[in-house]
């Protein structure tokens, strides 16, 4: 019997699955895709718009707030490139755990791209690093340059990613692809299929989490005395107005985004597609009222523009899972083929090494940095320093014991 | 559509193959994170006798050096190793399919370290000074321990590609069965060893820029004794390294590889003896040039070929001996529940089991065969052999140049249809198959002639 289009593609997906299947509940990935997903994008929206404001910024350096912004900013991007880095390796795993077929044919159909972002990325952030060490007092105008040529790579990164994943979303186009004129075309050099009103949204996010970062970053410094009052509060009201442009461009893109969306995915009708968007009009409507009423700085617009972007996160899953409905590909009927020692292999790494040395590493750059001058550690801070250290070589030995135990079974 | 197969699009790169791209990015990110471990243990011992024998100013040295990992390892590292991950997607999507769906969980648990690590580096640089000495201690033990962690997370996984070295992986699919494979420690020692000695070569630029006429002393022969320990480590480690290999790889090694790979390897290994020790006996003679020389060195006449070597011993397999390169699942294993393709291919073929086969494709005529030919063998052959006269394993030249389709066809259709050359795979195409591969091959040494029999077809 003959197959039809859809069911064709669908077959194709199934058979592309690993088939050793994998190793817990596909729910599980999917969560975990989604929640690091968002701390992902959060430093991925952290980068662009310091990056952005740190270039504005030393145009505007003759003023010695927007001076101390610029090299500020440009630090904070600079920070922020490591951690969108290893915190977008996470969400990659996990997408590439449930959704296989889709990401690896996307990636190859465009791998020259692919391979292109890796490159494209170490020469924008070595540059933006060359602009960071330029970036001091009495630098010259010409070491702008250095900061745009990274700031460009870093957008046509997010660009390659951007078309990479929605690629991804198109199975029923991928031979046609392929086999544009009839032949194989294995040269990977195409960008086949983009979506302005998707991409220029996240773009938009950059300006609403760089003016939340700004509000954040005044509320941090706060207690420094190094730090001037006059500075802090210009950088908070510049945060806010950022924050409530962002927002209102976000609401601009994402209606364009909802409308470049199919039909069939109903997305106009989605109760998720107008929670985002009442989200960000009372997001914006709070802002507005700060801003009128000279509000102090504070967490509070991180803190929700991080709901926003999980809120996002949630709205992209669910679109990926209704993108692929007509071809039957369903997460939960991946094959299981349960392994509990390694499941607990990471849950335990995740809670004791992430718990205690990431949380005694964090609290240690977070005291260090609200102090002047050197920081003693308090009790507390030196036990978990203690604690951390003691995990570490508690994690290695139960390691070896596993490995060794495991090894010679098997020799 | 139930006889089709689970393979992918394919990406060619002309002259050099995908494989050589996997190997250039690869190699970077060896050399970048393997000196970050290491300096990471370097500076916990430094500062270890910064505080105990109460040296503030070896602290001088830890804060230039970590700075430079910060650049070095930290830029290119940390973007090349997210990069090994889509390079092997484009250049062997189903190996790393099968690595991710057998690892995640490690994958996952090696996530963890990064992240921590990566908090760590911008901890351990800028707190120095701003933070007490001894909370400043724990934390770049901390550090250091959490760097080598990935370490240990990662050669699993890369000891596995190799093979699991027993059956009982193939028996029962556990993870921890194939993590800890026979290859695992040997592997792990070995590596552990090439981190202290790059480390220690590295560590030479920046201990050439030290002012304090003691410290440099004092850094410079301390960088030379951890040097030659990792030499003399990795010698040992490399002894046992090759017991822990399979036949395939032993095999290669000893016929395949270019010539000129040991006995560069073995100049390097003098070189940086030679270097280490004349560092440690006269230290202040160590100039930030040659510093940097010899890493370069190290890189690109040591490194280099060690990973190409390493990628080229483990063919035909891409993963665990069960993957071939090219994509297709060489056996069955139980403990997973995976299903041979090989069966299949022989029935079927690759044109009509392939769901990325051009639809032109499907059906052959005379007009199409030489493209249904090149399809099928850039599919089948593409990852580990150039079409071209030049670059990667170029398929011309090991067919000796020859356009004798009935002769090439002989070979498809006896030691590769069999499986018994131990460094290819089985390739077990059908009869039809064979001969519109046989017939592009030998296209690919007389192109004119085949130019000559497209246009004849086309007339036709």
């Amino acid at each position: 019997m003959e197959l039809t289009a859809n069911e064709t593609v669908a077959a194709t997906l199934q058979v592309l699955r690993d088939p050793a299947g994998i190793p817990s509940h596909p729910v599980v990935f999917q969560v975990l895709m989604v929640f690091t997903w968002v701390f992902h994008m959060l430093f991925v929206n952290i980068t662009l718009g310091s990056a952005l404001l740190s270039l504005y910024a030393f145009q505007h350096r003759q003023n010695r707030h927007w001076n101390q912004l610029s090299q500020g900013m440009t630090k904070a991007a600079k920070v922020s490139v490591s951690m969108l880095i290893v915190l977008g390796v996470a969400p990659l795993l996990f997408t590439q755990v449930i959704y296989d077929p889709q990401w690896y044919s996307s990636n190859v159909l465009s791998a020259a791209w692919a391979i292109g972002f890796i490159f494209t990325l170490i020469l924008g952030y070595s540059s933006w690093f060359v602009f960071y060490f330029k970036n001091h007092d009495g630098v010259k105008n010409s070491a702008i340059w250095w900061g745009i040529f990274g700031l460009a790579m870093f957008v046509l990164d997010g660009f390659i990613m951007h078309v990479l994943s929605y690629q991804a979303l198109l199975p029923e186009q991928w031979l046609s692809w392929y086999s544009a004129d009839g032949q194989a075309d294995m040269s990977g050099t195409g960008l086949h299929a983009y979506q302005p009103g998707r991409f220029l949204f996240f773009m938009a996010m950059s300006i609403t989490v760089l003016g939340a970062f700004l509000s954040a970053y005044a509320h941090y410094y706060k207690v420094r005395e190094d730090k001037e009052h006059h500075y802090l509060t210009f950088v908070n009201r510049l945060g806010r107005k950022f924050t409530f442009a962002g927002l209102l461009m976000q609401s601009v893109t994402f209606v364009w985004w909802l409308f470049d969306l199919p039909e069939h995915l109903q997305a106009l009708q989605s109760p998720l597609s107008w929670g985002i968007l009442l989200f960000m009009a009372v997001f914006a409507a709070i802002i507005k009222g700060k801003q009128s009423r000279e509000m102090p700085a504070s967490y509070f617009s991180l803190a929700m523009a991080f709901g926003l972007i999980a809120l996002i996160g949630i709205f992209r899953e669910a679109l990926r899972i209704h993108y692929m409905l007509p071809f039957d590909y369903d997460i939960t009927d991946y094959k299981v083929m349960e392994d509990i020692p390694s499941t607990a292999l990471f849950f335990m790494t995740l809670i004791g090494v992430g718990g205690l040395v990431g949380g005694f590493f964090l609290t240690a750059i977070y005291k260090a940095g609200r102090t002047q001058g050197m920081y003693q550690a308090s009790k507390q801070v030196s036990q978990l320093g203690s604690a951390a250290v003691g995990i570490m070589i508690g994690w290695i030995a139960v390691f070896f014991l596993t490995g060794i135990w495991v090894w010679l079974h098997n020799v | 559509m139930l006889e089709t197969l689970g393979l992918y699009p394919s990406w060619y790169v002309p002259v050099i193959g995908s494989a050589w791209v996997m190997g250039i990015i690869g190699t970077i990110h060896v050399l970048a994170s393997h000196t970050s471990v290491g300096a990471s243990w370097l500076f916990a011992l430094i500062e270890t006798k910064a505080v105990r024998e109460n040296k503030p100013e070896l602290m001088e040295y830890i804060k230039k050096y970590g700075v430079f990992l910060l650049v070095f390892s930290y830029i290119i590292g940390s973007i090349t190793g997210p990069g090994i991950w889509y390079a092997i997607t484009v250049a062997s999507p189903k190996g790393v399919g099968g690595l991710i769906h057998n690892f995640v969980w490690v994958w996952a648990a090696e996530w963890v370290y990064f992240t921590v690590e990566v908090i760590g580096v911008y901890a351990l640089v800028y707190l120095i000074g701003k933070i007490d000495p001894k909370t400043h201690l724990k934390l770049t033990w901390t550090f250091a321990l959490a760097s080598w962690a990935t370490m240990l997370l990662i050669v699993g996984i890369l000891s596995f590609m190799m093979w699991p070295g027993n059956e009982s992986w193939y028996q029962t699919g556990s993870t921890l069965d194939a993590f800890f494979n026979l290859n695992f420690f040997a592997h792990l020692g070995l590596r552990t060893a090439f981190m202290f000695a790059i480390a220690g070569a590295v560590g030479g630029i920046l201990a050439a820029t030290m002012k304090d006429k003691e410290v440099r002393i004092e850094i410079t022969r301390f960088l030379s004794k951890m040097g030659i320990a990792g030499v003399f480590l990795g010698l040992i480690m490399w002894m046992w390294y090759v017991q822990t290999l399979p036949e395939n790889a032993r095999i290669i090694m000893q016929t395949q590889l270019p010539s000129y790979i040991a006995p560069t390897l073995f100049a390097v290994l003098a070189a940086t003896l030679i270097y280490f020790a004349w560092s440690a006996w006269k230290p202040l003679q160590l100039k930030q040039g040659f510093a940097v020389a010899m890493t370069a060195i190290i890189a690109i006449a040591g490194l280099w070929p060690e990973e190409r070597s390493r990628e080229s011993i483990r063919k035909p397999y891409v993963a665990g001996q069960y993957i071939y390169s090219n994509q297709t699942i060489a056996r069955d294993v139980e403990g997973k529940q995976i299903k041979s393709n090989l069966p299949q291919i022989a029935e079927h073929g690759v044109l009509k089991t392939h769901p990325f086969t051009p639809v032109s494709l499907r059906e052959v005529t005379e007009t199409n065969r030489l493209q249904a030919g090149e399809f099928i063998a850039k599919v089948m052959c593409a990852n580990c052999h150039s079409m071209e006269n030049t670059g990667l394993r170029p398929m011309p030249q090991k067919l000796h140049g020859s356009t004798d389709v009935a002769m090439i066809k002989a070979y498809l259709g006896g030691a590769l249809y069999n499986g018994t050359v131990p460094y290819m795979p089985r390739i077990p195409l059908p009869e039809f198959e064979q001969q519109l591969v046989a017939e592009y091959l030998a296209s690919l040494s007389q192109p004119q002639a085949a130019m000559k029999q497209l246009t004849l077809a086309e007339s036709r």
